[in-house]
């Protein structure tokens, strides 16, 4: 009996074995690879993929289909190096299934391939993703198909210690009255470097800090071209690149080291040095994005509300000028692969990604902007008074870059001339003029010079 | 003999073709990619045939041809008996595909959207957006956007949809419609006309010959001389200490630097006192700049002389030494007549090798100035790297990077011939003359 028992305990425990195998061998399994630019607060662009991963396979077993998902990352820091790294992987065909990046990669990694459409592989009809902001969906799309499904937006406003401004003559009504001000034009960018000078006159800020521009290379400075009327592309989607709203751009940077309100090797500062010291009340102005907030309030300890005032960036003051503010949503793409199942899973995973409540994770932890209209249903977002005042001030004036393959190049032009300019090393003339012919030069006919 | 020389040949296989791969092959394909428009938006590989609305309005501007490039655009989903039997064979439910017949059959639609939305409404729903798009996809009779590797594809394709062209249309769509990469010598009309390709060139040579003069040859020599005639001990210790930067790993290294110079740093906190506002004095101004550049560059670059020379001096039979000193010779004399006509081959050997790694070298300037202020610093192996690989834009220019490199290595051939009429390469090869 003894022995019986014995080998019935063998029989059923081979059987499950044998039933184990079974599974196993039933058993979908599948690597996704996730790459982004993330900072520290910025873990939710791959946590959210995560996520989605686990809901989906608990889907397919419901389904029945036994999927197992496994999602590779890698984090990047540096724009640079982050698109150098997502180039060259798609050219030697290692690109990974999801990358998150700018909305304006779309319109050359699409060209090259390396990406695919990704209403190919998504419903854009339901929830969550036709729920998503139609202006973002717009940032996504590039030759009349949708490309990307927005992470995340932000934009850059302008940024005032309270203080300082009360110091030199403003009341608590004007400040609280500022930002309309700004918005209709009556403050302008005049303003700014008037008021700056003042603070470092009065013996409030140091020499040189009264007006702290972003300190490195980025999208923020064609606000200024913006706030002198410049646009970005014409009609028909060629790039544009107005003269004169260049020229009053860069002019406004030599103005700010001439004045002595902005020092003229301000680029190349140190990103903790620049937050340090504005933090610290040791700057009267400066610009940056709606996500340093985190970092501010978070790392840096500042009472944001308490000491700080936002507008929009102040317009130029002449006659075609206007106050605005930059959006750069960052967008999930589909990366083109031999694998057509993992193409679709990357778009599902995209899509469970972008509901609201995990979304809404991103959004208030790296103090981004949501992408979706019940995002604002969502507690924790609704509960954030950053989130909610930056969204109603700065985002229905936001403009976004073009999808335009040549617009990296662009970039770097305009990049180039305002350092020449601001460092001195170019009459603001001669920078513009230098700007126009290397453009001329490169991109021909798909620039339009006005 | 005639085994013995193909032996030879054999055992300097492996060694040829490594240079073949590694030295060779490199210099010849920047020399085709420096004839290309190759960039991100091209890609690296090779492009497509695309209909879409840039390459249209190409079509229209550069060919006047209006008319053609609307009807191409035109997006256009119809139901039709093809793409009912496509839907079949790609797996569709036969009753989706007998309602989508009976009641939609010759219906035509402008984009897949709508396709997917009359789909979605069938009573006989297919499973799944997968299946969806996949049977909506069937139903496409347009190019619009669609990929194609061959410009016989695109034109079979638009034939297919009953749009007849010409021949010169034919020609026209298939050049404008490509998005790859083609040859052309524009980079280099490019480069010429561009102001800023002087600028960088003229930093190149100024970054060049100061750190090689002041430092990678003539502080290696003073360094050199210096240990020679010092006891071996501190001699020893001094070429150490001359080695450490080199040996430090260069992040580092420039970090270090840049802690010296920021406006809160070292220099800053000690000249402050001395009434000199704090700034950041690596970048204040060009001159600064060039300075911590040739400085950071040349403390690197002069102990590889250092130890070339040393052991060149070395080399110099002692007798020499002692025979210049009973005639009353001084330190002066001895190093004007013995020691540098003797250090004539490792000084042509140092200043051909290091103007050939500063020309190439920019990785130690990126890191301190990245060409800053405002491209002051910016010389051509860092702009070539910027165009060609890195920018924050992400516009890779591979083709304008290429031609820049492509200079770079003319540059340095004809460098290395001048060098070499110079110092009369041919007079130091000769064997010497009491033996013949």
């Amino acid at each position: 009996m003894r022995h019986c028992r014995k080998t019935l305990a063998a029989l059923a425990a081979s059987s499950m074995l044998a039933a184990g195998a079974g599974t196993a061998l039933a058993q979908q399994e599948v690597t996704i690879s996730v790459w982004a630019i993330a900072g520290s607060t910025e873990n939710y662009r791959i946590d959210a993929i995560k996520m989605a991963a686990d809901i989906l396979e608990r889907e397919y077993a419901i389904r029945g289909e036994d999927l197992k998902i496994n999602i590779e990352s890698k984090t990047f820091t540096q724009w640079s190096e982050y698109k150098q790294a997502v180039t060259l992987a798609g050219e030697a065909g290692t690109a990974p299934n999801i990358v998150v990046s700018s909305h304006t990669d779309i319109a050359p990694w699409a060209q090259a391939g390396i990406i695919v459409p990704v209403e190919d592989y998504v419903d854009l009809d339901a929830w969550p993703l036709n729920d998503i902001y139609p202006n973002l969906v717009e940032i996504a799309s590039y030759q009349g198909q949708v490309w990307a499904i927005p992470q995340d937006t932000e934009s850059r406003p302008f940024f005032f210690w309270n203080d300082y401004m009360k110091a030199i003559g403003y009341s608590d009504e004007d400040l609280a009255g500022l930002a309309d001000k700004v918005r209709a034009g009556e403050y302008t960018l005049q303003n700014v470097l008037e008021d700056a000078k003042k603070m470092q006159d009065a013996g409030l800020v140091e020499p040189g800090k009264g007006f702290w521009p972003r300190p490195s290379n980025g999208g923020d400075f064609w606000q200024f071209y913006m706030s002198y009327g410049g646009e970005f592309a014409t009609d028909d989607g060629r790039l544009l690149f107005d003269r004169e709203a260049m020229k009053g751009a860069y002019q406004f940077f030599v103005d700010a080291v001439n004045l002595g309100v902005t020092r003229k090797n301000h680029l190349g500062t140190p990103w903790d040095q620049w937050h340090g010291a504005l933090t610290s009340g040791q700057v009267g102005m400066w610009h940056g994005g709606t996500w340093q907030y985190s970092e501010w309030t978070g790392k840096y300890g500042l009472d944001f509300f308490k000491n700080v005032t936002f507008t929009l960036i102040p317009s130029g003051g002449n006659e075609r000028g206007r106050a605005n503010t930059l959006t750069h949503p960052l967008v999930y793409m589909i990366t083109r692969q031999d694998n057509e199942d993992e193409m679709v899973i990357s778009g599902e995973l995209i899509t469970i990604a972008s509901e609201p409540r995990i979304n809404a994770l991103h959004a208030i932890k790296s103090a981004h902007l949501g992408i979706t209209r019940s995002e604002e249903k969502v507690s924790l977002y609704a509960d954030d008074r950053w989130t909610r005042e930056a969204t109603e001030v700065l985002l229905p004036f936001a403009t976004a870059a073009p999808n335009n393959p040549n617009f990296g190049q662009y970039f770097e032009v305009m990049m180039s001339g305002l350092q020449a300019a601001w460092t001195g090393q170019k009459t603001v003339e001669q920078a513009v003029a230098d700007a126009e012919k290397e453009l001329k030069a490169a991109l021909g006919d798909k620039i339009v010079i006005r | 003999m005639g085994n013995s020389r193909h032996l030879g040949l054999m055992l300097l296989a492996p060694a040829g073709i490594f240079v073949i791969l590694f030295f060779l092959a490199p210099v010849v394909l920047t020399a085709v990619f420096g004839f290309t428009n190759m960039s991100t938006a091209t890609g690296i590989s090779g492009g497509a045939y695309v209909v879409s609305d840039s390459t249209m309005l190409a079509l229209k501007e550069r060919y006047g041809e209006q008319e053609l490039a609307e009807r191409l655009l035109r997006k256009s989903y119809v139901i039709d008996e093809a793409g009912l039997q496509a839907a079949l064979e790609g797996g569709a439910a036969r009753p989706t595909v007998e309602e989508l017949r009976e009641k939609y059959l010759g219906a035509s639609f402008g984009s897949r959207r709508e396709v997917e939305r009359l789909l979605k409404k069938l009573y006989n729903r297919p499973a799944g957006i997968r299946q969806i798009k996949k049977i909506a996809a069937g139903f496409e009779r347009s190019v619009v956007n669609v990929r194609y590797d061959t410009p016989e594809a695109l034109l079979a394709a638009i034939e297919g949809y009953g749009i007849t062209l010409t021949e010169a249309q034919k020609e026209a769509l298939a050049e404008v419609s490509y998005t790859g990469w083609v040859f052309t010598a524009q980079n280099f009309k490019t480069m010429v006309e561009l102001p800023d390709t002087w600028r960088t060139m003229a930093n190149t040579l100024f970054y060049v010959f100061t750190t090689l003069i002041l430092f990678n040859t003539g502080f290696a020599l003073v360094l050199a001389i210096a240990t020679h005639y010092m006891p071996d001990r501190p001699a020893g210790f001094f070429r150490s200490v001359w080695l450490l930067p080199r040996i430090t790993p260069p992040v580092l290294y420039v970090l270090m630097w840049k802690w010296l110079a920021w406006d809160n740093g070292f220099l800053a906190t000690i000249l402050e006192p001395m009434g000199f506002a704090p700034r950041n004095w690596l970048l204040d101004t060009p001159a600064n700049a060039w300075t911590f550049i040739i400085l950071i560059n040349g403390f690197v670059g002069a102990s590889m002389g250092m130890l070339i020379f040393s052991s060149a001096i070395k080399a110099i039979p002692q007798p020499l030494f002692y025979a210049s000193e009973v005639d009353g010779a001084s330190r002066w004399q001895q190093i004007r007549h013995i020691i540098l006509p003797q250090l004539r081959w490792p000084i042509l050997f140092i200043t051909s090798y290091q103007t050939l790694s500063l020309l190439t070298s920019f990785e130690y300037i990126l890191l301190a100035t990245n060409g800053g202020p405002g491209g002051a610093t910016e010389v051509w192996a860092l702009a070539t790297y910027m165009k060609a690989l890195n920018n924050y834009g992400g516009a890779l220019q591979y083709g304008y990077g290429a031609a820049m490199s492509l200079v770079l290595v003319v540059i340095g051939v004809a460098l290395s011939l001048v060098y070499l009429r110079m110092f009369n390469f041919k007079a130091l090869t000769e064997s010497p003359k009491i033996e013949q």
